[in-house]
């Protein structure tokens, strides 16, 4: 039977791998490790698993990922460096448009200083902690610009952590699309944008294979070395989709049997 | 060596003083034009791709986005981006080391809680350092649980200390200047200098053959027990304030920053 490693933290554990874990442990050994609970061992850990599945992006799982890849030769999913690129928005923005990616115009700022488009989103720079986007909705002279509360958090709050904030020129889009990659796989929804509707399941329903976006899709993961993510899209009103965000920890309970097709992909993904 | 057309030069730096005032009117004496971007001025946007080049002093966190940001629109950084990243965290910095058959100390990482159910009392005392980040800043020793917060959740990295002699080491080009330094002070504390030391000396130079590095500097440890060469951290753009080499380390530093942008121009 093989054996999955599940590395973990306590909020992912709880809320969202429950029909993951119950359909896995029909077909393999399951191993878990809990963010707040493992102490990590740079130099002693014997690890004998087949593969392993990292459902969370702390700087803890951060390091179990970075030891297993770096002493074994057990795949783990995602990678290391796919779970740090993906949380770090800057950094993916600078990747994926140097990879020739449409993503939106962006830049970082200190605090203060206002960036060149006259519509933007503010968003948080390290998007590493279990939160949800927050917006708060301005409209100035008859300009969109929405602010995302955690970046602001970060920036200016009694724990401020740094003085910049991330702008991303805003694109206005009838529907916001959501595609979730398992390997080679992707699967197309689209639905309200969060500022029109906040709950996004209201009115989100699968469409077919955009192949603009499907190109974009996989070129976005094979640049950030991710084999399990979502990734949202906007699409302009000339008619160009912009890759807007990008997630190493999607929510598969979302999409039709998505924790039997993640369990399916692991299996097939176990050292042999 | 040729006359080189004036430059526009800059330099990411957390600090307009120190090692950075200086190497600035070094270059401005030599005709070119120096920028320096402290965390307040620095926008990271099309602005920054007008000048030649920059050099990466401080490696916070949005001066590395900078770098990468230069990097992907083809503006040299100097040093090199990707390995300065490498030595501002820690986790990275182990493995790399490891990789690479350096000696380092053993390291943990959990929260409290973690730490005080399954690590042995034996293993202390360890030395707590932030993960992101180099030098002596917010490090400090933990001589037994007792010393964490054990209401915290947050993840922690411990090294565990090694008992022995503590060295700062710096290196320009082929010259070391190796200095014996007090457990955990920072740069630029009293050091005494130590000449001859053939071993530190070597571990140096091959430390910056394998990660081809210009200057640098390295804090050792040589375990008393064993006599065996720790690195337990890592810097690539130092103050140089305890240099004693014989070489102005501004001179030395600015000319071999311009050779690389020129090598690198030409590539």
């Amino acid at each position: 039977m093989v054996k999955i490693g599940l590395i973990i933290d306590n909020y992912h554990l709880e809320k969202k791998v429950m029909q993951f874990l119950e359909y896995c442990r029909n077909i393999a050994e399951v191993s878990i490790y809990v963010e707040e609970e493992y102490l990590l061992d740079f130099s002693g850990n014997k690890f004998n698993e087949d593969i392993f599945f990292a459902k969370a992006k702390g700087d803890l799982v951060l390091s179990i990922v970075k030891l297993i890849e770096e002493s074994t030769q057990i795949p783990v999913i995602n990678s290391s460096k796919g779970i740090f690129l993906a949380f770090n928005r800057f950094l993916n923005s600078v990747l994926l448009r140097k990879a020739g990616i449409n993503i939106p115009d962006f830049c970082l700022l200190p605090l203060g200083l206002m960036p060149p488009f006259k519509e933007y989103i503010i968003k948080n720079i390290i998007d590493q902690k279990n939160y949800s986007f927050n917006p708060k909705i301005n409209k100035e002279e008859g300009n969109l610009k929405v602010i995302d509360i955690r970046a602001l958090e970060e920036a200016e709050g009694i724990n401020a952590k740094y003085n910049h904030l991330y702008y991303q020129e805003f694109i206005k889009s009838k529907w916001e699309y959501k595609i979730y990659t398992i390997g080679e796989e992707l699967y197309f929804f689209k639905q309200l944008p969060i500022l029109v509707n906040p709950d996004k399941m209201k009115s989100r329903t699968e469409i077919p294979n955009i192949p603009e976006i499907a190109e974009m899709a996989h070129k976005a993961t094979h640049i950030l070395d991710l084999e399990i993510s979502s990734i949202d899209f906007l699409k302009s009103k000339e008619g160009i989709y912009y890759l807007t965000d990008i997630n190493s920890s999607p929510n598969f309970n979302y999409l039709k049997n998505g924790p039997q097709i993640v369990g399916d992909y692991l299996i097939s993904r176990a050292k042999r | 060596m040729t006359i080189m057309e004036p430059l526009e030069i800059g330099i990411l730096s957390k600090r307009n003083k120190g090692f950075t005032g200086k190497i600035k009117r070094y270059y401005e004496k030599k005709g070119h034009s120096v920028k320096i971007f402290l965390e307040g001025n620095l926008s990271i946007d099309n602005s920054l791709l007008e000048k030649d080049f920059y050099i990466l002093k401080s490696k916070q966190l949005f001066y590395l986005y900078a770098a990468y940001f230069l990097d992907s629109n083809n503006v040299i950084v100097i040093p090199d981006t990707y390995i300065s990243h490498i030595f501002k965290n820690r986790v990275e910095s182990y493995f790399s080391l490891q990789k690479k058959g350096f000696l380092t100390p053993k390291v943990y990482m959990g929260n409290a809680k973690s730490f005080k159910s399954q690590l042995s009392i034996n293993e202390f005392p360890l030395v707590q350092k932030p993960i992101m980040s180099s030098g002596s800043k917010d490090i400090r020793i933990i001589k037994s649980i007792n010393d964490l917060d054990l209401n915290s959740e947050e993840v922690i990295y411990l090294e565990k200390y090694i008992e022995g002699n503590h060295y700062l080491v710096y290196f320009i080009e082929n010259e070391t200047c190796v200095c014996e330094k007090k457990p955990l002070a920072n740069e630029h504390q009293k050091v005494k200098i130590i000449t001859n030391d053939y071993e530190i000396e070597q571990l140096t130079l091959q430390w910056k053959e394998i990660y081809k590095l210009m200057f640098g500097h390295l804090d050792l440890i040589r375990e008393r027990s064993t006599n065996k060469l720790y690195i337990v951290d890592v810097g690539t753009f130092p103050e140089f304030s305890n240099w004693k080499g014989s070489i102005d380390p501004i001179k030395a530093i600015g000319d071999s920053i311009l050779f690389k942008y020129q090598l690198l121009k030409g590539n």
